[in-house]
């Protein structure tokens, strides 16, 4: 796809020549770890059952912290789009031999790339503070490689939403109504945060169709157990499975919808 | 020399209301700077954006470079360089980043796209300040960059809409320089929209006046101002008498009240006309306070054709008075 390389590399330089993101960025990590780690560390007192053999609150919540920062990064993965089009960049890409694709792939890439580099940070992080992450049973290259799949589908399958939204929404307020509207419901009605024993009924039973609980959980196996059984494994296969055809699904969708929808 | 734009009934309707274009018929040659005049509104922006794909026609088509606008867009966009209306470069990169970005749409050869750039911006003197912020540009820096944006990748046709809009006098006619330039230089074939007179005057070979999306005259400069047949005369009397009385004046093709006390006669050419009318007025002791001669301008064409004046600049009226004394004096 020509445009797609220059798209890209615009918009990772706007994103670490800016300060501002780049600072958040980088602290945002250990906001989230300190915040959740103490907040709700009475959990731990529930003992390791409930934690599903984690030594600790930061361990068993690392899956869902990586899972949720892939999540909201990527809901704000359409806005630059719009601001595109409202500052009239959009018209010098209109006009130039690209595929229309590639514009919204950029965007999907960039936020990716980025999503990426915040993972880095926040496991490091984890590792660094004190009572923290712990691979009580080892980690494997396989497990690593779980992990990012994880994080990054569930990066996939939002950004393709949401740039694919900024498609056809042409105010910034819009779009981020819709992203203050899905935030907190994606988040709590997941096993991010908490472990099923402690959700009501009803809601532990919708959590279980949430991606994001699919990835939190992938992750939470991999990094708790370290060597998986056969059993563990089957259910990791299912939750990346299940990743891997809404991704697929969705980036087509957001190739079609850009291919022939986008414009000024 | 073959015709290089075509288009052929080409037609635009915004939202199945808005007629911005209405069967349109130009034909643009190679090599040549063509003009497209028109008041706010007459569908200047809306062929141009048709032309360089940026949006479908209702119905017709138009043939750019020897492509279907319609069928063809892709192989349209690469032949052709578009400096739009609005801006469209990214103020968050530098000026250098820029174009080279754009370069790359077009699959330009890195080592071939740095010479070229840099050609670029010597030739609208951006040089000193390429690895600036675009953000950090001043108004009249901007345009310029946007100018040279639409060259980077050597197209053949190079579209500019309302190149200097927003731009004052000084920065205005520096631009104009440039285009001159681009134009030698680069042998490319230029379409402009303005609605200053004095510009396209100043830059294009051949000129379509358009209103309400329709031609409605082309030709050159020349061409347009000698078609419009007949020099006009005003004259402010002292009295509204007089005034009225000069209205009747027999040798005149048309009489116009032009102002209080102000009359404005068509003629078929002044040089002969003016001894005449002089002799009318003292035959008939008309008192006159003040007599201008004026040649057809763009201005006049267009006030013809379109019914209105997009004049942007009054001159003085010092400046007036005193080129309407030389012209007397001649
Ligand atoms: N996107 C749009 N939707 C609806 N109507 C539009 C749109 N763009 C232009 N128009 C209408 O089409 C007509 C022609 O507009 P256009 O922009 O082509 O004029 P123009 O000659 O470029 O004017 P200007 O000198 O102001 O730039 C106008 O009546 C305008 O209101
Ligand atoms: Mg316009």
């Amino acid at each position: 796809m020509s445009g797609l390389g220059p798209l890209t590399s615009r918009e990772l330089k706007k994103w670490y020549r800016n300060p501002v993101s780049l600072l958040t960025g980088l602290i945002q990590p250990f906001f989230w770890l300190a915040l959740f780690g103490s907040a709700f560390s009475k959990i731990s007192a529930f003992g390791p059952t409930l934690l599903d053999g984690a030594p600790n609150y930061i361990t068993y919540i690392l899956g869902g912290v990586l899972t949720i920062i892939g999540l909201f990064t990527a809901l704000f993965s359409g806005v630059n789009l719009i601001f595109d089009r409202r500052l009239g960049v959009l018209g010098r890409f209109l006009i130039a031999p690209i595929r229309r694709s590639s514009i919204v792939f950029s965007k999907i890439f960039a936020s990716s790339a980025r999503i990426l580099v915040q993972v880095g940070i926040l496991i490091l992080a984890a590792l660094l503070i004190p009572n923290g992450l712990e691979f009580k049973h080892g980690f494997t290259v396989l497990d690593a490689l779980i992990l990012i799949a994880a994080v990054m589908l569930v990066a996939l399958i939002f950004t393709s939403i949401f740039t694919t939204l900024a498609v056809r929404i042409t105010r910034p307020d819009t779009i981020f109504g819709v992203i203050n509207l899905v935030n907190l419901p994606l988040l709590f009605v997941s096993y991010a945060m908490f472990p099923p024993g402690l959700m009501a009924g009803w809601l532990s039973d919708a959590a279980k169709y949430n991606p994001v609980s699919w990835s939190a959980e992938a992750i939470r196996t991999v990094v708790i157990n370290g060597t998986l059984t056969a059993s563990q494994m089957h259910s990791v296969e299912l939750w990346l499975g299940g990743l891997a055809i809404l991704a697929t699904v969705l980036l087509l969708m957001a190739y079609f919808v850009s291919e022939n929808e986008i414009r000024e | 020399m073959a015709a290089i734009i075509e288009t052929r009934n080409l037609t635009k309707i915004y939202g199945g209301k808005v007629k911005a274009l209405d069967d349109l018929n130009i034909s643009i040659e190679e090599g040549e700077v063509y003009g497209l005049l028109g008041p706010n509104g007459a569908g200047k922006t809306t062929t141009i954006n048709l032309l360089v794909t940026r949006i479908a026609p209702t119905s017709g088509t138009a043939i750019v470079n020897g492509f279907d606008i319609v069928k063809n867009s892709l192989e349209v966009r690469k032949s052709i360089g578009v400096v739009p209306q609005d801006l469209t470069t990214d103020e968050d990169l530098s000026g250098y980043e820029n174009l080279k970005m754009v370069s790359q749409f077009y699959d330009v050869p890195a080592e071939e796209a740095k010479e070229r750039i840099h050609k670029l911006l010597a030739m609208v003197s951006l040089d000193d300040v390429k690895n600036r912020l675009v953000r950090q540009y001043s108004g009249g820096m901007r345009k310029r960059l946007e100018l040279i944006a639409g060259l980077v990748h050597d197209p053949k046709i190079l579209f500019l809409d309302e190149p200097t809009l927003g731009l004052d006098v000084t920065t205005r006619t520096q631009m104009w320089k440039y285009v001159r330039e681009i134009q030698e230089k680069l042998d490319v074939t230029i379409i402009l929209t303005s609605h200053y007179l004095e510009e396209v005057d100043a830059l294009a070979n051949r000129i379509s006046i358009i209103d309400h999306g329709k031609v409605l005259a082309t030709g050159t400069s020349e061409e347009l101002k000698s078609n419009l047949k007949g020099d006009i005369i005003l004259a402010t009397m002292k009295t509204d008498k007089d005034a009225e009385t000069l209205m009747k004046y027999p040798g005149a093709i048309e009489a116009k009240e032009n102002g209080p006390r102000a009359v404005r006669l068509k003629v078929q050419n002044s040089d002969e006309e003016l001894p005449k009318i002089i002799q009318y007025i003292s035959g008939n002791s008309l008192s006159i306070t003040r007599l201008t001669v004026q040649k057809p301008t763009l201005d006049d064409v267009f006030l013809e054709y379109t019914g209105n004046e997009i004049r942007t600049e009054e001159p003085t009226d010092t400046r007036q008075e005193m080129m309407n004394l030389r012209r007397l004096r001649r």
